[in-house]
């Protein structure tokens, strides 16, 4: 069965927060993973005593064990892609809907009309 | 001679007597308009308090410091005297301890042996300005009339430097412990000097003396000092000073390495609107059973205490 790197979510209404696991593919969402490796918690918050304008996300990672999971072929969703990338354990990868790059104009001697 | 009821001449039994027959006429006799003349003197106590708003309230209402009614200066309820107001401390006087706290670097015990407010209180008001700070930067209202008319009412403390101020509060005041509030009756010989240790001694093995009990010992000291024979108070002040830069120094550079640790440990991202902090951490050390109480992450198998009944939320320490 494939193991993946993915988030299990927890927390409550309106306020949630992530495990990051490694589990089976098939089983459930919360269920009991093979591993928690670490957390995310996705609601920004401001530093206690420093500019409450200036937002942070906390995320908890043992690096060494997604390292290991990543090598022996468990495969990140995409958002756990993001995270691990983030820790640097995965290169950079462009996930979701790309936004198309506009056209340059065309130079009208440049091109050749037959 | 029977007692007479206004506006009419019945007796009080011919009354209870139409009471009982009609009760809709009674109600009516009883109801009477009084035609008891309007006193033309006015009672003592309306003298008393016409007297006293010619005399002391005209001109007082727009002081910065409160007039009572009682008969004491401190005494806010005329009829209560066990209540006392206590003075707090004055805008200016807050103000200067937050700047000599947080701009000039000033160590708090230093602050407060300066100027004669409690370490404690010290400290509480460079976090209620700290939060001030906070507040405004955050754009919050603040109800700074509200506070002004209170600080009216309000006796208050004033501090100018190098007067003779009067203390905040006293330095000598220790909480009232609980092992002390019983009543005691100890046997000791004659011959024997018995201290304040022996009496902590006698209320219970635990209880430390009233001397180490006080949250101000050195200021405590310095006046020991002070009363000694040969005793100097602007020196043992400023070696007092000295010592508690030093020390404050000392654990804000413990402070500052153990942050600084803990920064090394979190990698810091920038993304769009939000900075992403990754902190490092070991997923194998999670206890025995795996369910260690301060691990990281949503536990498994264990239901969670926080909506059970009669569970304390308030959190008992600050970040």
């Amino acid at each position: 069965m494939v193991v993946k790197i993915r988030l299990a979510r927890f927390g409550r209404r309106n306020s949630p927060f992530y495990n990051i696991v490694v589990a089976h593919a098939r089983t459930a969402r919360n269920s009991k993973p093979i591993e928690v490796i670490g957390t995310y918690d996705p609601i920004p918050k401001a530093d206690p005593y420093g500019n409450p304008k200036e937002l942070h996300k906390d995320i908890n990672l043992d690096v060494d064990r997604a390292r290991y999971w990543v090598g022996v072929g468990a495969q990140p969703t995409d958002t756990a892609w993001r995270i691990l990338s983030m820790a640097s354990v995965l290169p950079k990868k462009m996930v979701g809907l790309q936004r198309e790059k506009p056209l340059k104009p065309i130079d009208a001697n440049s091109v050749k009309i037959h | 001679m029977a007692p007479r009821i206004c506006g009419t001449s019945t007796t009080l039994a011919s009354l209870d007597a139409s009471l009982q027959t009609c009760s809709r006429l009674a109600a009516h006799t009883t109801r009477s308009f009084s035609l008891t003349c309007r006193n033309e003197k006015i009672t003592k106590n309306r003298y008393e308090m016409v007297k006293w708003i010619k005399e002391r309230a005209t001109n007082s209402f727009d002081k910065s410091h409160p007039t009572y009614l009682g008969p004491h200066a401190d005494q806010p309820f005329p009829s209560n005297p066990l209540f006392r107001s206590q003075s707090v401390l004055s805008e200016s006087m807050k103000n200067r301890i937050y700047t000599q706290v947080m701009d000039h670097g000033v160590a708090m015990k230093a602050v407060s042996e300066e100027m004669q407010v409690d370490v404690r209180r010290v400290a509480a008001v460079v976090r209620l300005k700290e939060l001030e700070h906070q507040w405004k930067l955050e754009g919050k209202k603040f109800a700074t009339p509200y506070a002004k008319a209170v600080m009216k009412m309000l006796p208050q403390s004033r501090w100018a430097q190098g007067d003779m101020n009067i203390p905040h509060e006293p330095i000598n005041d220790i909480p009232v412990h609980k092992l002390s509030m019983q009543q005691l009756f100890v046997p000791v010989s004659e011959s024997r000097h018995f201290t304040r240790e022996d009496a902590a001694k006698a209320f219970h093995e635990g209880l430390l003396s009233a001397d180490k009990r006080s949250p101000q010992r050195e200021l405590i000291e310095i006046e020991r000092q002070a009363a000694e024979k040969d005793g100097d108070r602007a020196k043992s002040i400023e070696e007092f000073r000295k010592e508690a830069q030093e020390a404050e120094e000392a654990y804000a550079n413990e402070l500052a390495r153990k942050s600084e640790l803990e920064d090394a440990n979190i990698k810091k991202q920038q993304k769009g609107r939000f900075e992403f902090r990754i902190k490092r951490y070991n997923s194998e050390n999670v206890g025995k059973y795996g369910r260690a109480r301060n691990v990281t992450g949503w536990r498994y198998g264990q239901a969670l205490q926080e909506r059970k009944r009669g569970m304390v939320k308030i959190p008992t320490s600050v970040p």
